[in-house]
């Protein structure tokens, strides 16, 4: 059904990242919000920072799931946890990688493979947050001869 | 009954039940210049976010389609116009559908469960009458209870 290798159990390489007041400011902005008191960071910087802090991207997590172009990949869901509010300037250490890959057909009878990936973020050793988001990969249905 | 998010010692001052509805948070027209931003701060290459052309391709008439994480900032937006800036415990949404520059979407929620200052509350984006995400979203007020008391 689906034309690409299976990715799941790839291990991030794991990192760090900080917030940047900057980066805050005009992601905040974006949600169409003024900027939060006390160096909050919007919580919708748990969709990037996580995944930039792992040492990935969303570009490289196209290329190891075989995103075919425009209108290939979808969002399916999201389930993040918070276990202390986020800040701009605390640097945060990153560890994940895919934990579910399945070959799916959508109600359109179109094959799609679902992948699912996992990010845990620290300040030191204390959890602040954990992510997992899962994205659909459409794929182009092979007609037999 | 909606509560309303201008007035803290009000909504203190009464209980929050099952069944209430959070106040709505507008975006009267979803913005491509801002999603242009987001993709650079996510360094997103999906061209879908900021390239008509990439969008015409699959026949959806050139509108750039927003990106999922906008999309739920606005239901992050109204539970922080509710109960504070630290107030998210989870987040656990799906999306059905993709929303479009130009587009009003409307994001809302109610209040399922009630535990201590814990609250579980059902959460929605809506186009028009479409639901194009939802999901549940826990969190705790204790820190509008510190505040009226």
């Amino acid at each position: 059904m689906s034309n690409s290798t299976s990715p799941l159990g790839y291990r991030f390489p794991g990192g760090r990242y900080t917030i940047a007041h900057w980066e805050n400011w005009l992601l905040t902005d974006c949600t169409t919000a003024q900027a939060l008191p006390e160096n909050l960071a919007h919580p919708v910087s748990l969709f990037h920072v996580p995944i930039l802090g792992a040492g990935t991207s969303i570009a490289e997590l196209f290329e190891i799931c075989g995103a075919e172009g425009p209108g290939s990949v979808g969002l399916d869901g999201y389930d993040w946890e918070y276990m202390h509010p986020l800040r701009v300037g605390v640097e945060y250490r990153m560890e994940g990688g895919i934990v579910r890959w399945e070959n799916l057909v959508d109600e359109r009878d179109q094959p799609y493979d679902s992948m699912s990936f996992s990010i845990e973020m620290f300040d030191g050793s204390e959890l602040v947050a954990r992510i997992t988001n899962t994205w659909r990969f459409r794929r182009k249905k092979v007609v037999s001869a | 009954m909606a509560i309303s998010p201008k007035k803290s010692s009000e909504r203190m001052s009464r209980i929050i039940n099952v069944g209430d509805q959070l106040p709505e948070f507008v975006v009267p027209s979803v913005d491509p210049a801002r999603m242009k931003t987001m993709a650079a701060i996510l360094r997103d290459p999906y061209r879908v976010h900021w390239d008509r052309e990439a969008t015409r391709e699959m026949g959806l008439d050139g509108r750039v389609i927003n990106q999922g994480p906008l999309n739920l900032s606005y239901i992050v937006n109204m539970l922080h116009a509710f109960a504070g800036p630290t107030s998210i415990r989870r987040l656990t949404v799906s999306f059905a559908r993709p929303v479009f520059d130009g587009d009003l979407v409307v994001a809302g929620g109610e209040v399922t469960d009630v535990q201590d200052s814990v609250l579980v509350c059902r959460v929605w984006l809506k186009r028009g009458d479409e639901v194009v995400v939802s999901g549940t979203a826990v969190v705790d007020v204790a820190a509008l209870a510190s505040v009226s008391s």
